[in-house]
């Protein structure tokens, strides 16, 4: 998995480019978040364009990092989520759990 | 009479695509996985079923490794992909360990489970494939796609 991370305006904008899924992906991405939340950003929007397919434990990676950015007052939003990634997020009920956009400055600009 | 189109295929009528054994480590989930999408693509099954048939191989293969197996690389997880003259899927993913009771899985979209970061994998594989049966105490998973 290919992963960018990019501060605007105090969020942390990370693309994903692969698939989100146990193994070397999720641990990536976990590392990265991990980084960000030590370094005290609690702001993220999650581009997930070109992330196909996100398994259960990708999806549990999301869910915990979304309950600890809350705790501080942050949060984690998802942008361009594929549509397999949407049905899958849905399937196991945590699509509302998240704010999605279309684009990274919309969800940007949410932070405001 | 002719056959119901919708019943499971007999065990005679399948043919053997791919029979993986591989180490119990997260490396080879990915490797399997890959080669089982490839397959997908040779076999001209639709996009939409390649992406559930996936992700339901994917949760299989990380259930063998995770708790099957705990992880550990001198085990190894057998996956094993089959198809009909229809074109039917059948997925079978075995790994040596202990086994479990499926039906003592709770439903990750009940109350506070929404939260939680586990406990997925098993629901989302019964909701992307048609059929799903746990054999030889849990520690198989038969899977078919129609």
């Amino acid at each position: 998995m290919d992963i960018s991370v990019r501060k605007r305006s105090q969020v942390q904008v990370i693309h994903l480019r692969g698939q989100l899924r146990l193994g070397q992906a999720v641990d990536e991405l976990r590392q990265t978040i991990e980084e960000s939340l030590g370094n005290g950003d609690t702001r993220f929007a999650i581009n997930l364009a070109e992330v196909p397919m996100v398994d259960s434990s990708g999806i549990g990676l999301l869910v915990r990092f979304l309950a600890s950015t809350k705790q501080r007052g942050g949060n984690i939003k998802l942008v361009q989520p594929s549509k397999f990634a949407v049905q899958t997020l849905r399937l196991v009920g945590v699509l509302n759990l998240f704010e999605v956009f279309d684009d990274d400055d919309a969800a940007v600009q949410s932070f405001a | 009479m002719l056959a119901d189109p919708s019943a499971r295929p007999e065990d005679h009528e399948l043919s053997e695509v791919l029979n993986l054994r591989m180490p119990a480590e997260s490396a080879s989930i990915a490797a399997i996985a890959d080669a089982i999408s490839g397959a997908l693509v040779r076999l001209k099954v639709p996009e939409e079923k390649q992406l559930e048939i996936g992700l339901a191989v994917q949760e299989a293969l990380a259930n063998a490794v995770v708790h099957g197996c705990n992880n550990d690389p001198s085990k190894e997880i057998r996956c094993r992909l089959q198809c009909d003259p229809q074109g039917r899927i059948v997925i079978v993913v075995t790994d040596p360990g202990p086994g479990f009771s499926p039906g003592l899985l709770s439903n990750p979209k009940h109350g506070e489970n929404v939260y939680a970061d586990h406990g997925r994998g098993v629901y989302l594989i019964r909701q992307l494939m048609d059929e799903v049966h746990f054999e030889n105490g849990g520690n198989e998973i038969r899977m078919w796609k129609y």
